[in-house]
């Protein structure tokens, strides 16, 4: 773990060792209170994903400033402890839980906090009975839905149904809900957003009034992510919408004009090797290529060519000109692996350090 | 930092919490003593790459085996400043360091250790020497070029060799030597082309070191790497060191060029659900194995193969026999592509030794990027 650089408040970027996690504070509030505005007022709120910033602090931030259900989604155990004993009141780990020592760790945090999980077979309800109903505790449990990334869920209503009703006969867990993930393409055009988020996410209320249907009440529908913050919470019955990435934000999401591009990588030229080409000090550890290379910020005619584990290197087109020293900002064109990589994220506000957080639940893969 | 559960030495490997990078002790040792084997009776020797594993003890282990210089590289000074700490009393950042606050803290960590560095412009060389002499310290230089790999170094040829005359006339700068880095395998490379152009690179370094020695400089180190060009480097009269990284754990993506070492390091995972048959989904993704540069492959089940890494999963593809194999809660073992990436998203290796937990290792240079 990295304790060794901390740069104290007030220090200009310029001065900042690179490469560097970043984000502009400016940004992150403006993303924030477009959260904040959009579920002003209505039914369903966001629940925040952890797995994007990893840090108790964004998330209160979000909190405290609008918009929220007052507590956060988790991709895993791990990560739901450094939420927990962060303080956040209400966690839901958006995947399946089967490992005994695991399950075990699960209902050990719901004798602190409110605890979901997603669920999507019957054996693994039982399992987690079991083991909340031998320390006191109650899991609230929600139903998954595979609504097209072909991973994790049921697969039919039926499935889903039968699934509810089992799990509503044992005792220590509590049929909460259910809920459908996704992904799309660029969808710049909200009409189309509109379509495409009533076509996915109608299994999930489909199986919500098949459920309904069955005498078995819920008080969640949990669905929706970045692409669909704004549409999908005009379905009804959509309760909480999960969505991180629109924090930092990423290319993938360049269409999204209302969120601000907040978390970049901070990187210095260390050398010229010849016309045309430089070399910046953050490759593939720092920013990640899962999703393609990340975008040069604001500075026009350079562009990333390639990455290797610890380099960038830069293309310049006639009259754009890099020198040793100078810094270049990364957009990454997916922002959690980016962040998975890291230990802190220095805030800046207007080009000085304004925070420093440690981001808690890096490497939380347990 | 990763939160594992930290279950007791003794532990069965495949009851460990997950995902885990799990270590077999004596396969790394075996690639250890294989590889340094190597340069046991040349004259060049091996310098380990730490970068690869970040873990003071396996590259205190490689220091022990032999067929080494008595030191190590590094990519970063965040891995320089970790490794000093650990005992390390040669240490090369095999990397270009620019701005003014860090120099001062190569220079400070030059007072506490001898350190190598890559320099590969004038100014550089001008900045490094102002700071060394002010800190009082003396750096050992090695003047980088660009031997095919299109990165940082000089242009070859009379560039290089008056940047390793002003290098040599500078004070608190020693010049050493030479260093370049020649590229490596690609997947779909043919090891018989990718011999004949790794020798082209290297002649590169060896012509640019004669044109120094003839412009009168004293070149003592000529360093390359890496570990894939072993084989033409110890051929090749005047190399003197070759820097080598992912040798003691190997990983998919130098399997085919290195066949006599085997993956030391892999990464287990849990299967958390069967959705359907013919697949099977993973507790580890790509924030788990970083397959920036090419997927994980899982080992040890035929008719199954790791299609795609979403961040939090993994999805295993289950054809024939294996349809109904890997049902929720079985494990299952994944060879990283690239070691590097994959060692940079934990914070322990899982130690073991006949298939039971020696210990958790920490990775103490993991994040030290800057």
């Amino acid at each position: 773990m990295n304790e060794h650089y901390r740069p104290t408040p007030g220090t200009p970027m310029e001065d900042l060792d690179t490469p560097c996690l970043v984000i502009d504070m400016d940004d992150l509030d403006n993303n924030m209170d477009v959260i904040a505005e959009t579920y002003e007022g209505r039914t369903a709120k966001l629940r925040g994903h952890s797995k994007n910033h990893k840090t108790p602090a964004i998330a209160h931030r979000q909190i405290r400033r609008g918009g929220t259900v007052g507590g956060v989604c988790a991709a895993k155990v791990s990560e739901a402890e450094v939420m927990v004993h962060g303080g956040i009141p209400s966690v839901f780990i958006t995947s399946e839980i089967v490992e005994p020592m695991k399950i075990d760790r699960l209902c050990s945090l719901a004798d602190q906090a409110e605890m979901l999980v997603a669920c999507d077979q019957a054996a693994n309800a039982r399992d987690i009975s079991k083991a909340a109903t031998a320390r006191g505790v109650e899991v609230g449990v929600v139903i998954e839905l595979e609504t097209g990334l072909r991973r994790c869920g049921v697969r039919e209503i039926d499935q889903g149904v039968a699934l509810a009703k089992e799990i509503a006969s044992l005792p220590g867990v509590r049929f909460r809900g259910v809920m459908s993930h996704q992904v799309i393409g660029d969808m710049p055009d909200r009409e189309d957003r509109v379509v495409e988020a009533n076509r996915t996410i109608k299994g999930v209320i489909d199986l919500k009034d098949a459920i309904e249907g069955e005498g078995i009440p819920m008080d969640i529908v949990s669905t929706g992510e970045t692409w669909s913050y704004d549409v999908a919470a005009e379905i009804p019955g959509v309760t909480e919408i999960q969505g991180g990435s629109y924090l930092m934000m990423e290319t993938h999401y360049s269409y999204m004009t209302e969120f601000h591009y907040a978390g970049k990588i901070l990187t210095t030229i260390i050398s010229t090797p010849r016309p045309g080409v430089a070399i910046g000090d953050a490759g593939v550890r720092a920013v990640s290529s899962l999703s393609g290379m990340p975008t040069v910020f604001d500075r026009p005619g350079v562009s990333v060519e390639s990455m290797d584990s610890d380099h960038a290197v830069f293309k310049l087109e006639s009259g754009a000109s890099l020198k040793v020293g100078d810094q270049v900002l990364l957009i990454p064109a997916q922002q959690d692996a980016m962040v998975s990589r890291w230990d802190r994220f220095v805030g800046l506000r207007k080009g000085k350090v304004e925070v420093v957080w440690d981001i808690l639940a890096r490497g939380c893969h347990n | 930092m990763e939160r594992p559960i930290f279950q007791p030495v003794g532990t069965p490997v495949e009851e460990l919490d997950t995902p885990a990078l799990v270590i077999d002790l004596d396969v790394m040792d075996r690639n250890i003593r294989t590889f340094q084997g190597y340069f046991a009776a040349t004259t060049v020797k091996a310098r380990p790459v730490v970068t690869s594993h970040l873990c003071p003890q396996i590259a205190h282990r490689q220091l022990d085996a032999g067929g080494t210089v008595g030191g190590i590289a590094v990519t970063t000074l965040g891995e320089a400043e970790v490794f000093a700490n650990s005992g390390f009393s040669d240490i090369l950042l095999a990397n270009q360091v620019v701005t003014v606050s860090k120099i001062r803290r190569l220079c400070a960590l030059a007072g506490q250790t001898s350190i190598g560095i890559a320099v590969d412009s004038p100014n550089n060389a001008q900045q490094l020497s102002s700071s060394a002499v002010a800190a009082g310290v003396e750096l050992r230089v090695l003047v980088e070029i660009d031997a095919g790999m299109g990165r940082c170094g000089i242009s070859p040829g009379i560039e290089a060799v008056a940047l390793a005359q002003r290098v040599d006339g500078l004070p608190g700068l020693k010049l050493e030597g030479i260093m370049g880095s020649v590229p490596g395998p690609k997947g779909d490379d043919d090891p018989v082309q990718h011999e004949a152009k790794t020798k082209t690179n290297l002649q590169i370094v060896l012509d640019n070191k004669e044109a120094m020695e003839q412009a009168g400089l004293s070149i003592e180190v000529v360093s390359v790497g890496g570990a894939h060009c072993y084989a033409q480097a110890i051929k090749m009269p005047g190399v003197t060191e070759v820097r080598a990284g992912r040798y003691p754990l190997m990983d998919h993506r130098l399997k085919s060029f290195l066949p006599e070492l085997n993956p030391a390091a892999k990464i287990l995972a849990s299967v958390i659900s069967h959705p359907i048959d013919g697949m099977a989904v993973l507790d580890a993704g790509h924030k788990s194995t970083a397959p920036d540069q090419g997927r994980p492959v899982l080992e040890g089940i035929e008719g199954g193969n790791a299609t795609r890494f979403s961040a939090e999963h993994g999805i295993v593809e289950l054809e024939g026999e294996a349809q109904n194999k890997l049902k929720a809660g079985d494990k299952a073992w994944l060879v990283p592509y690239e070691l590097g990436a994959a060692v940079n998203q934990y914070d322990y290796f899982r130690a073991a030794k006949n298939g039971k937990l020696e210990g958790f290792w920490p990775i103490s240079a993991r994040g030290r990027l800057a």
